[in-house]
């Protein structure tokens, strides 16, 4: 398996990768930020809904239960699921006793997360992935590299490859627009055929029993209303206590993904079709993810639970800007991805992402809901130390260096003989290749230290 | 009687740029402060804290503490060691009831040098002049961690003759990083990259900061690239000492 | 121990305080709207390129057919309308258009009767019922929503209903599209790509 650090070097040697990063992420940010700049209290609004998500995860077993009640009462079926697989052979059953051979599906990270397509796909079930990222990604047989656009990494030029490739009648036109055209009249024909429809849930409506989805393509609509069934794959903290909890978290959401005033289709589903309805599915069915979700709660990352995946966290961080998705080797990418893959997949193997930030806190300053990653990335660091993780150079070089710190007299002799070996290597005030700080010099130089250090100089000073 | 200060030098400054610190303490004095340097002051701990080596970080933050906890006030001449005093040190002693008092109460006195003189004092420097134009870059803690943006500007504004040009991205991440940089070098050289080439393109003679970490990343990035760009910490032109040798010039 | 059984074991605590949970929904940081002027906010949030629907004004509501005529062949499209079976819109005059009473996969035209318009965000709040079908909404290339202009309301928060609710309960807020590739906004992803609204007066 290939290491964090060979995919970001692979990330940071394509071009066309940082090219297509920027003009997504650049564009949404800048969006998001003329959104907050004409919302009147954006910050109150941030800790109203940090609150809201606080209070939730706080009596979240209790809402659990309000919610399942409602969604019986209004003709659901509830299902609960402790790990990934527990969820997807929960799904596949479903499926196969819907006598399912194609289902559509919109686009759900919590679906990625525990493995979904390929769950389905080992089961023989068909999978039409209705969100056009999401068909690309299909199509290009890759995973997500973002989690609002899953094909961000792509430039138009492979798109458009792709789809004369493998659209029975392709776009003739070499513009984005005659590309989506040829993805709807592709995909149009296979959702309304589909026997299931599979989506996941940006937010669960405890006083209602209600799912709610958003999208901008409609495509969860399309791929919900017609067929037979419709099951939901949510992670258990999707909960919000009512409609009105909802409304403030959706103004939250859409500004801080896409900086839009709300995502063009906002939907609220509660349960099956009612009778003398004209469209709708017979069935729906409501499976609660928990896939370590009630470990984070307990062990410190509750405020991660908090996430509401808007990816805004992403599209302001200066390593994910560098490296695009792929290179976090996880479901999740980005710093919410850093701070969720080790507790998903494990720290010993993903021990780099929590490393691999510069915690300057740009991503706290833009959540929506205040989680402070850095912090939670902190965390790790500290496990992984602790565990022993960290590479035994590492280990080795700041140990010696904060053992020798904390004993100032002793510092102040080693810290001198360090400096002058450093200043025998500079030529006109810069060292251009320092042992030991390689990852330094080999892309900048490094300034010569100072012949005496302050201390010394201060001491010699004050003493006359 | 004059309020004393401890300065809190910051390691990086002790070692490789002491008029920094000099500096400070001429700033701090223009503003009517006496200023008493700690001897038992070494390194706050900040990069054992972001490696996750919590046994060392505890230990130099008690002996961070120790030394600073006889003062009135307590100024560092860096955004990102003031946030790691003011914000890490009380979260690390967040269950220590022994600690927890002692590292709150040095928080509540420590300031960064800028916030401090523009703040605290209401100070401004007095006939500084130097004929140079220059572009700010935000420090990510400061920023982020104290609230540091509009004191640098004030006071940089006060020198006679400086033109302060807006560096597109000012609050962007430079890449340093800490340990991050020497991790992650390639990663890191990538933003320092974007970071030196937007520096450049504002044309200003000088890249002026609050912390030396992230100078030396942007200035070792300039020379490199071959930049005629010269980097100063902030506080050296505020106290009037724009005129020596940039950051990596032979005196 | 069931999935179910295991997971509440771990999640069992307090029981939220209702008064706890409201006192989160009081909301001084909504986008100001002018509460006099609803119409006209609705109309202008309605324009602008994130919502991008055009719009006609009605008195009566036996003007409906003839204002769907108009915007039809300005569009140029053939008068061929999916209508759902509410009684309001049946008792209008529909000759000379060729109605359906579902959606064809690649239906042209749809009518909605919109149940509220928001101001703050220009958003249309639909629910399905026996007399309201939802795919329509979503197939047609036009999507057409009569809108009581005494339904404007200006807060989303205006728009929920309460007690138990309908199947869905959706709120559109612009023509289906996407920035899928390269973040490029393109109109008519998988849904409409127009959307008309009819006010009635
Ligand atoms: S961590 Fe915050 S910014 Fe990142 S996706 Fe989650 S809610 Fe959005």
């Amino acid at each position: 398996m290939s290491t964090f650090t060979d995919r970001a070097d692979a990330a940071l040697a394509d071009p066309l990768l940082k090219i297509a990063v920027e003009r997504t992420a650049g564009t949404a940010e800048a969006k998001r930020a003329a959104a907050i700049a004409a919302f009147p209290d954006f910050e109150a609004a941030r800790a109203r809904a940090a609150a809201i998500k606080d209070h939730v995860i706080a009596h979240l077993g209790a809402y659990l239960e309000e919610f399942e009640a409602n969604a019986v009462a209004a003709g659901a079926c509830v299902h609960w699921a402790s790990t990934a697989d527990e969820a997807c052979r929960i799904v596949v059953e479903i499926c196969k006793t819907a006598g399912a051979r194609t289902v559509a599906r919109s686009k759900s990270m919590l679906g990625e997360e525990i493995g979904l397509p390929h769950a389905l796909a080992e089961a023989g079930i068909r999978r039409i992935e209705t969100d056009l990222a999401e068909h690309i990604i299909q199509l290009a047989d890759e995973r997500p590299s973002h989690i609002i656009w899953p094909a961000m990494h792509k430039t138009r030029e492979e798109v458009s490859a792709l789809f004369k490739a493998r659209h029975r009648s392709p776009h003739e036109e070499e513009t984005i627009a005659a590309m989506a055209e040829s993805a709807r009249r592709e995909l149009r024909m296979q959702m309304l055929g589909a026997d299931v429809g599979i989506s996941g849930a940006n937010f669960l409506v405890a006083d209602t029993g209600a799912v709610c989805t958003v999208t901008n393509e409609g495509n969860a609509e399309l791929s919900l209303v017609p067929p037979r069934v419709h099951i939901v794959t949510a992670g258990i903290e999707k909960i919000v206590p009512s409609m009105e909890h909802a409304v403030h978290m959706l103004r939250m959401l859409a500004r801080s993904a896409t900086g839009a005033a709300l995502t063009q289709y906002t939907t609220f589903y509660a349960g099956p079709k009612r009778p003398g309805d004209r469209d709708g599915p017979e069935e729906m069915h409501i499976v609660l993810v928990d896939n370590g979700r009630t470990k984070m709660r307990e062990e410190g990352l509750a405020d991660m639970l908090r996430c509401i995946r808007c990816g805004a966290c992403m599209n302001h961080c200066v390593v994910f800007r560098q490296i695009g998705g792929h290179a976090y080797g996880g479901t999740y990418p980005g710093p919410m991805g850093s701070v969720l893959t080790p507790a998903l997949d494990g720290l010993k193997q993903s021990r780099d992402l929590p490393n691999a930030c510069t915690l300057n806190g740009k991503c706290q300053e833009v959540c929506p809901v205040r989680i402070p990653l850095p912090t939670l990335l902190r965390g790790w660091r500290e496990r992984s130390w602790r565990e022993g993780l960290e590479p035994a150079s590492t280990r080795a070089g700041l140990g010696l260096w904060a053992w020798v710190a904390c004993r100032p007299a002793l510092y102040r002799v080693a810290t001198g003989v360090a400096m002058r070996a450093m200043r025998l290597l500079s030529r006109g005030g810069w060292i251009a290749r320092l042992p030991l700080a390689g990852g330094w010099t080999r892309y900048r130089d490094m300034p010569k230290p100072a012949p005496r250090s302050f201390m010394a100089q201060y001491r010699k000073e004050r003493r006359g | 009687m004059k309020q004393r200060v401890a300065l809190f030098v910051t390691c990086l400054v002790d070692l490789m740029r002491p008029r920094i610190g000099f500096a400070a303490i001429q700033a701090l004095e223009a503003a009517g402060r006496e200023v008493v340097v700690p001897e038992g002051q070494t390194c706050c701990g900040q990069p054992a804290l972001n490696t996750g080596d919590r046994g060392h970080a505890e230990a130099l933050a008690k002996q961070t503490i120790a030394a600073l906890e006889p003062y009135e006030a307590v100024v560092l001449p860096s955004g990102s060691c003031a946030g790691t005093i003011c914000c890490h040190y009380p979260e690390l002693f967040e269950h220590d009831p022994e600690w927890l008092p002692r590292a709150q109460a040095v928080a509540g006195r420590t300031f960064e040098i800028m916030a401090y003189l523009d703040e605290v004092c209401g100070w401004r420097p007095d006939s500084v002049s130097l004929s140079a134009s220059a572009t700010y870059h935000d420090n990510c803690s400061g920023l982020r961690e104290l609230g540091i943006k509009a004191q640098p500007r004030r006071l940089l504004k006060a020198i006679d003759g400086l033109s302060l040009t807006q560096l597109p991205g000012e609050e962007t991440c430079c890449g340093f990083g800490g340990t991050f940089c020497v991790k992650y070098p390639a990663i890191s050289n990538a933003i320092v990259g974007e970071k030196a080439e937007a520096i450049e393109a504002t044309g200003a003679d000088l890249l002026l900061a609050g912390d030396l970490g992230c100078l030396m990343n942007m200035a070792g990035k300039l020379h490199r690239a071959g930049s005629k760009v010269r980097a100063y910490h902030a506080i050296e032109l505020i106290a009037g000492m724009g005129d020596g040798p940039a950051i990596g010039e032979e005196a | 121990m069931s999935a179910r059984e295991a997971m509440l074991a771990r999640l069992r605590g307090a029981h939220p305080d209702k008064a706890e949970a409201d006192a989160l929904l009081v909301a001084p940081d909504r986008r100001a709207v002018d509460e006099g002027a609803l119409e006209t906010e609705f109309l202008a949030r309605i324009a602008l390129p994130s919502v991008s629907a055009t719009h006609d004004i009605i008195e009566r509501l036996d003007e409906l057919p003839v204002a769907v005529g108009r915007y039809l062949e300005q569009q140029g499209e053939p008068l061929t309308l999916c209508l759902p079976p509410d009684p309001r819109l049946s008792a209008c005059d529909w000759s000379g258009f060729t109605l359906r009473e579902s959606a064809a996969p690649e239906e042209t035209a749809a009518l909605a009767i919109a149940r509220k318009g928001i101001a703050e965000t220009g958003s249309l709040i639909f629910e399905t019922s026996p007399h309201a079908p939802m795919l329509p909404n979503f197939l047609a290339l036009h999507h057409i929503v009569l809108l009581a202009a005494g339904d404007i309301a200006p807060w989303l928060e205006d728009a929920l209903l309460p007690g138990p609710q309908p199947r869905a309960h959706y709120w559109v807020t612009g023509v289906s599209g996407t920035t899928d590739i390269e973040g490029t906004y393109v109109r008519g992803a998988h849904g409409p790509r127009f959307l008309h609204v009819i006010l009635l007066r």
